[in-house]
């Protein structure tokens, strides 16, 4: 009986495989030997390019952040603009005329000196359609802007329109010597680009000519260097972090967070909620092909909010993140220092109002189905990527509250690109839980979804004219925060489209997940910061301390 | 002789203890104890429960039911098409012997995991678990008989060539009298050929389940409980919970494999 023995012996192969990540784990790599006073850590990829004006992902972000000097920084903690190589900044009244004046005597880490001529040039190259850098777009039309440097230290930029948030867009753009680019070896930042070992690391030394001191007049930055290992398993990343192999982790899963708390309890920290949120919503195109009444379930405002009124959000963020995650009723998470508004009133867990709501809908209960006026009964499915746990428990666990509607929902996990398609072309499916990142504070990042004529407008995309008439008022309060410098008069457009998101409930939010990190009690001048690079936005200012 | 009794006695007492753990009164497999996640052994869940508060041995009891009662249906499909279509090449002429064994090679090259998912994400969205579930164990019987037909062509091959087949073809028996007397010879080859497949249905199915695409929430699956070994942070929690879980699936398999030992 051979095939007998080999379909056991491939039974057997099949289980060991199940265990191979827990058999991995006890075979962890080591990582790359550290120089002295260097600081570690992981990026989950190489970064695709180390030229600062192409910059298109997340780790190639991270180098660019480290390495480049920048006109306008950003400041992560505190959530406002900072002048950088700029000692000065301002925007004339008509938000057209953006003049720097630069320090004097600056340079880069070659020595050569940094002057407006630097300055413009790298503005131009961002600018330039050959170069392709998607900041570009972020200045409406790039080909209309035009730069003056009437002296060595000063830089007038003249826009051709408005640009909502511009002091951010010079975050991104960094300086670097005119006419002689080079893909972050010679930069104006803390560090520049040492060395780089596809797939294995990146590593960083400090720009001896950095500008910044600090307060007792040393030089920044303090660290030695900086090698970010390029490791995507996060099961190596946290046993080399144990190990002293690595000085932080940014973004940790919860179930590792635990793992890890009840073995350093002192070097893990929940920072609260993220800027991201998880939510559900409805499809509402009219052109989806769903029967009738589904639609009329779906665009039905009362229907929504009943749904939402039954969804237990506490328990989502207690047993799907572990606690570590927050009921969320807006899209505007309590992170967001400058755009976060308490006031806004949104359905709470309430199953009786939800119940009592669907009454007055028309929808009745029959033999503890839920029915529509016509006696469909109501069910429905939820789309949700597969792989991740936590949307699956979240999608699990509406599944039991909407049962309590008499609602009968289908979970259906989909591999991504499967999702995508029903999403953007066919529209072929009824409910979606999926996660918004957002990277950027500021609702205006925001456009492309909230306009009706969007393509990612998700639950009605690309709308001809906007189907209800609140979500007219919507495109006319996302408008008018677009094209007003008052701040105050932003804040309320945005709080007012807020304040209709939470009535109308096309988005059903369901969590804010925390930003979980962990960090080595040896690393020292660290302020973690909820914005992105979390643990390591000051990386001028940290040091290690003490022997490892 | 003794083993197999001994696995089929096993095999007969673990369906029955899983049929006993569900119809006990206030059993439940999708019924969440939000106060409870990941709760230990006690005395209202024996096993304790999993991380959305769910009863581990109705889980496990619904799981084991349910793969064995799919892979055995999906199973007896394999070996009935492969009996046919193996006993077809054999005692057919050349060319149709010859065609169908090409077929059964193509179907062994196709990426059948590739296959799985996309018919998977094919399904209308509404699809209930019962029949998503039902569905992927047919799915798993349509890719699963080309090896089966292999090894049943060759054994009806050397029926065919065998002597008293080449008596009666001699004496004038005509192809479908002959028939008649090659299905009874050919079930000592098919009976294995069913029993085998089985264990490697329960894997198929764990295998699409360990990749979040299997059976559907809230139904248990074997392959979607061992997805949470995926990662270690739960396994160092709770391995007194996935272990158990693994160590069944492979005395399953070994008592049926060994059940099936002719």
């Amino acid at each position: 009986m051979r095939t007998l023995k080999m379909r056991i012996w491939i039974a057997t192969f099949s289980i060991a495989a199940l265990f191979a990540p827990a058999l991995a784990h006890t075979c962890a790599a080591q990582a790359a030997p550290r120089m002295p006073g260097e600081l570690a850590w992981t990026i989950g990829y190489d970064p695709k390019t180390f030229d600062p004006a192409k910059v298109d992902d997340q780790e190639s972000e991270l180098v660019r952040y480290l390495t480049a000097g920048v006109l306008l920084r950003f400041d992560r903690f505190t959530q406002k603009i900072e002048p950088q190589l700029a000692e000065s900044w301002n925007l004339s009244p008509d938000g057209k005329t953006l003049t720097f004046k630069l320090y004097s005597g600056l340079q880069f880490s070659d020595g050569s000196s940094l002057t407006s001529k630097d300055v413009a040039w790298s503005i131009r190259r961002v600018l330039l359609p050959a170069t392709g850098a998607p900041v570009a777009e972020e200045f409406l039309s790039p080909s209309g802007v035009t730069i003056d440097t009437p002296d060595l230290r000063t830089v007038i930029v003249h826009l051709p329109q408005r640009v909502i948030g511009i002091g951010k867009i010079f975050d991104e753009i960094a300086i670097e010597p005119a006419s002689r680019p080079s893909e972050g070896r010679v930069t104006s930042g803390p560090f520049i680009v040492a060395e780089y070992r596809r797939s294995q690391y990146v590593r960083l030394r400090p720009n001896p000519h950095y500008a910044k001191h600090d307060a007792s007049g040393h030089p920044l930055p303090y660290a030695a260097g900086v090698r970010l290992d390029i490791l995507e398993n996060h099961e190596q990343e946290i046993r080399l972090f144990e190990h002293g192999e690595y000085d932080l982790i940014d973004s940790l899963p919860p179930d590792y967070f635990e793992l890890l708390k009840k073995k350093t309890p002192s070097s893990v920290r929940d920072l609260g909620p993220s800027l991201n949120t998880e939510q559900m919503w409805f499809n509402q195109a009219p052109q989806a092909p769903l029967p009738a009444w589904e639609k009329a379930w779906f665009q039905s405002r009362s229907f929504r909010v009943a749904v939402s009124q039954a969804i237990h959000r506490a328990d989502l963020a207690r047993i799907a993140y572990l606690g570590h995650a927050t009921p969320a009723y807006s899209f505007v998470s309590p992170a967001n220092a400058a755009w976060y508004d308490s006031k806004i009133v949104a359905p709470r867990a309430d199953v009786a109002a939800a119940k009592a709501g669907l009454a007055n809908a028309g929808f009745r209960f029959h033999d503890g189905v839920l029915q529509d006026s016509a006696g469909h009964p109501v069910r429905f499915s939820i789309l949700t990527n597969a792989g991740n746990d936590a949307r699956l428990k979240m999608a699990t666990l509406i599944q039991q509250d909407l049962a309590a509607l008499g609602i009968q929902v289908t979970v259906v996990p989909l591999d991504f690109p499967a999702l995508i398609e029903r999403l953007m072309h066919t529209q072929d499916y009824e409910a979606c839980l999926l996660g918004l990142e957002n990277v950027d504070p500021d609702p205006n990042a925001m456009m492309n979804i909230w306009l009706s004529n969007s393509p990612n407008h998700q639950w009605d995309p690309s709308e001809k004219t906007p189907a209800t008439s609140w979500e007219a008022e919507i495109d006319r309060a996302m408008n008018r925060q677009a094209s007003s410098s008052n701040d105050a008069e932003r804040k309320q457009a945005v709080d007012r489209v807020q304040q209709i998101v939470a009535d109308e409930q096309p988005f059903i939010y369901l969590v804010y997940p925390n930003v979980l990190v962990a960090f080595s009690p040896q690393l020292k001048g660290i302020q973690p910061a909820v914005l992105e690079p979390e643990l390591v936005w000051n990386a001028e200012s940290l040091r290690l301390e003490g022997t490892r | 002789m003794r083993v197999k009794l001994f696995a089929a006695y096993a095999l007969a007492a673990l369906v029955l203890m899983a049929a006993a753990v569900l119809t006990a009164p206030h059993a439940s497999y999708s019924r969440q104890d939000r106060e409870a996640p990941f709760a230990a052994a006690s005395r209202k869940h024996p096993a304790g429960t999993d991380a959305l508060g769910r009863d581990r041995l109705a889980r496990v009891a619904a799981a084991l039911l349910l793969s064995l009662t799919g892979a055995a249906v999906a199973s007896a499909a394999t070996t009935a098409a492969a009996a046919g279509i193996g006993a077809l090449a054999a005692f057919g002429k050349a060319h149709v012997g010859w065609t169908a064994m090409l077929i059964c090679d193509v179907f062994l090259a196709l990426p059948w995991l590739f296959l799985l998912m996309m018919v998977r994400s094919a399904l209308p969205l509404t699809t209930s678990p019962a029949s998503s579930a039902a569905i992927t164990f047919l799915v798993l019987a349509a890719l699963g008989w080309p090896a089966c037909a292999q090894a049943v062509y060759r054994g009806a091959r050397n029926l065919r060539n065998s002597e008293w087949m080449f008596h009666a073809r001699a004496g004038g028996l005509r192809s479908a009298q002959m028939m008649r007397s090659v299905i009874p010879n050919l079930i000592p080859l098919l009976l294995p050929q069913f029993l085998v497949s089985i264990p490697a249905f329960v894997i198929a199915e764990a295998n699409l389940g360990a990749l979040g695409l299997g059976i559907g929430e809230p139904l248990p699956s074997w392959g979607g409980m061992l997805l949470e070994l995926d990662n270690s942070a739960t396994l160092f929690d709770t391995r007194w919970v996935y272990f158990p879980v693994a160590l069944l699936i492979t005395v399953l398999l070994l008592l049926e494999a060994a059940a099936g030992e002719a």
